[in-house]
């Protein structure tokens, strides 16, 4: 009997032993950077992503009918400001016109290449989110676009407030968005966004890592005579393989010498909000011909 | 028989209800600190009141099942972490006939253990950087105050019928 036991308990100590080390190098193997998904991957994440989406569209309505109640009040105050940023937007158009067909023009002339003119039409894909992952360290979200609608890995993903996150993997008809309050310099997979401030192109940092514990984003490798100040707004500068010009990431709010001197650091706070998420858009750029 | 069925049907609709509806029940300052996991609750149960190795398998199925669906970093830490989390209470609360006091400490320590491991593990792979006491104060803490409401609402009616569970299999062996 005693015989057994020892037999028994030793093969348990020998089963956990083994799944140990199974799970660590499944871990292992699945952290660095991978081509593309498995098939039993993809099907299983579109077969719960089609559940989901049956869950998750009406909760998002019901909730929202919920806080549109509660902000009763707010809406003629922000149909007003509404009014204010139409009448802006229709002047700016007036100009924005005048000054692409002037654009356009001097292109033609200077004889620009087919790719060269493409470069910035940038295409939004309207998405709907289909699930949130509640874990507060792998935030990511499932969105109804995959594959089949040309969603690739590494596009950029935009709310209406600004840049929220990054295609990581995609399947048939769902794909998943790793949000950028993951970012961390020390991440294989952690791709730094160059930026730049929307009114101030001299400025010009990298953005790299998220600040759990402030909330913030973090800019670094900032010139020392850079121009960059509080309350600067930052948009990414483009960059042609990652993220497309122009990305509105968020506004600096403290700007310091970084420890090893000869360069600044910015803390930048979101301008996304990463909470009650239900449309967003994915930026596809032009194909760039190899 | 058709019981177990349920059983898994409920975990995938708990599954469901937590990366869906539960965000939209949260306060929106909730949401980024509040990370429940309804699936890991009712595992626990199925390993107080049934069987650790079945809560065990389970663990890693639903757990596969979520590292597949939020595919972030890598595959593996919530199978992993749900699993031994499941297994471990099973083992060292090994009494089918639990009260509540004792399903509740249960429900405490599980997640306790289950949010300090899924730390420790992102803590490896230096997938994040806050201290661990930050971490308690602002996740795992809030965590386990909603993992004990769940429990507390769902402790009769899921007890009673892991029970018959129990009975049916005990019938069958003794058939």
């Amino acid at each position: 009997m005693l015989e057994l036991f020892k037999l028994l308990g030793n093969k348990r100590l020998f089963v956990i032993l083994i799944g140990l080390v199974m799970f660590i190098a499944l871990m292992g193997f699945t952290l660095g950077p991978r081509a593309s998904l498995s098939w039993p991957e993809k099907f299983l994440r579109d077969t719960v992503g089609f559940a989901q989406n049956i869950f998750y569209k009406p909760a998002g309505y019901i909730a929202g009918l919920f806080k549109d109640i509660a902000n009763m009040r707010d809406i003629y105050k922000e149909n007003e400001e509404l009014k204010i940023a139409l009448a802006h937007y229709t002047r700016d158009k007036v100009k924005y016109n005048l000054m692409e067909e002037e654009n356009k023009n001097l292109e033609e002339k200077l004889h620009f290449t087919n790719a060269q003119k493409e470069r910035n039409n940038y295409t939004y894909h309207i998405t709907q989110v289909v699930s949130v992952n509640s874990d507060t360290v792998n935030r990511s979200l499932v969105i109804d676009l995959g594959e089949r609608d040309g969603i690739k890995v590494g596009q950029s993903v935009i709310s209406s407030e600004g840049l929220v996150g990054v295609i990581s993997h995609v399947s048939n008809f769902t794909s998943t968005v790793k949000l950028i309050t993951t970012m961390d310099a020390k991440d294989p997979n952690s791709n730094g966004i160059s930026a730049t401030a929307l009114d101030n192109h001299k400025v010009f940092g990298i953005i790299e890592s998220y600040d759990e514990v402030s909330k913030t984003l973090q800019m670094t490798q900032i010139k020392e005579d850079d121009p960059i100040k509080v309350g600067d707004t930052i948009v990414s500068a483009g960059d042609p393989s990652k993220y497309p010009q122009g990305l509105i990431i968020g506004e600096v709010t403290k700007v310091q010498v970084s420890p090893f001197g000869k360069t600044k650091t910015a803390t930048i706070k979101p301008a996304a909000e990463f909470q009650d998420w239900k449309l967003l858009f994915v930026v596809s750029q032009p194909e760039v011909p190899q | 028989m058709v019981r177990k069925q349920v059983l898994i049907l409920l975990l995938f609709v708990l599954f469901l209800l937590e990366g869906t509806i539960v965000p939209w029940l949260l306060p929106g300052s909730w949401q980024n600190v509040i990370s429940p996991n309804l699936v890991l609750i009712v595992l626990l149960f199925v390993s107080v009141y049934h069987h650790r190795h079945t809560a065990l398998v389970l663990g890693i199925i639903f757990g596969i099942l979520h590292d597949v669906v939020f595919y972030g970093d890598m595959i593996g830490t919530y199978s992993f972490v749900m699993g031994v989390t499941a297994y471990i209470m099973g083992f060292i609360f090994r009494m089918p006939r639990a009260q509540m006091p004792v399903m509740m400490t249960v429900i405490i320590l599980g997640s306790l253990l289950f949010d300090s491991l899924l730390y420790g593990i992102y803590r490896v792979f230096s997938l994040t950087a806050v201290p661990y006491n930050w971490n308690l104060l602002h996740h795992i803490l809030p965590d386990l105050v909603v993992h004990f409401v769940f429990g507390l609402i769902i402790y009769v009616p899921l007890r009673k019928q892991l029970e018959k569970l129990g009975k049916r299999a005990k019938m069958e062996k003794a058939a």
